[in-house]
């Protein structure tokens, strides 16, 4: 985990490989939403629900534990700071887009919820939700460079 | 008689004043003595400085970050002989090291910053 990274940053290894992971899962998403709209909605499905629950699986073995030791304690104390603000704002709207997905799943694709909490105009949630989740991941990069690559913010 | 009553008491004045003399060095030698010995090390522009040190047992050495990016200081080994939480800019970290030997570091959130404490 402490190993050095490989994309010639300051980054640890497990950083750069989440990084990448992350980019790949937003174009997945991208991809998923190019099927349906070729009306092939069961790979959709398969897709975005892959993307969706690789996520959680991310969040919650590496994001948190990260999340929980370096930036946690320093909020909001050091909230003028960018790399913990970059990082809250990831880390908050990011459980936002997630919690939808999950939401959305669960609707669109099991019998789970009872019917009065399942959602009905799909498209519009979809829409948004990968939109938030595109901002997300663009805040995920910002938070990665100004950790790992801060000359990129030096004038 | 007097004269030697005289030279008695001077040479008596003379003794007290030597042996407080004596006594107030041997206090500065306990002082020296006693005062741990310390050293610093700075964390700045991703890494530390100096980035190997050689320090006498029982020494006491002080990260700081000078940074604006927050740090790690970590040791190398297993078990894990230190280990600082993040450090901001401008905090500090230190730990005595109490037996002799190498002691690699490095920063946990940057692992390409590495260092070493050699410990006499």
């Amino acid at each position: 985990m402490f190993n050095e990274g490989f994309l010639g940053t300051a980054a640890p290894f497990i950083a750069d490989l989440i990084l990448l992971l992350e980019i790949g899962m937003g174009m997945g998403l991208l991809a998923g939403t190019w099927l349906a709209r070729k009306k092939r909605f069961r790979l959709h499905a398969w897709c975005q629900s892959a993307v969706v629950l690789l996520n959680l699986a991310v969040i919650a073995l590496v994001m948190m534990p990260s999340f929980h030791a370096r930036v946690l304690p320093r909020i909001p104390a050091k909230m003028g700071k960018a790399y913990y603000s970059l990082a809250t704002a990831h880390g908050l709207l990011g459980i936002a887009a997630e919690v939808v997905a999950l939401y959305i799943l669960l609707s669109a694709g099991t019998q789970l919820l009872p019917q009065k909490a399942r959602i009905t105009r799909y498209k519009a949630w979809m829409r948004r939700t990968l939109v938030l989740w595109w901002v997300v991941l663009l805040l995920g990069i910002m938070t990665y460079m100004r950790w790992y690559a801060p000359h990129f913010f030096q004038t | 008689m007097r004269r030697n009553l005289s030279v008695v008491g001077m040479a008596s004045v003379l003794m007290l004043g030597a042996g407080l003399w004596a006594m107030g060095q041997n206090n500065l030698v306990a002082n020296a003595q006693q005062k741990p010995a310390t050293a610093e090390v700075k964390i700045d522009n991703f890494s530390f400085s100096p980035n190997e040190l050689t320090i006498p047992t029982g020494t006491t050495v002080t990260w700081t970050n000078r940074d604006d990016i927050p740090h790690t200081v970590v040791s190398s080994d297993d078990p894990k002989a230190f280990k600082s939480k993040v450090l901001d800019t401008d905090e500090k970290f230190a730990f005595t090291f109490s037996k002799p030997g190498t002691y690699p570091y490095f920063c946990s959130v940057h692992p390409k910053m590495v260092g070493k404490v050699v410990v006499q």
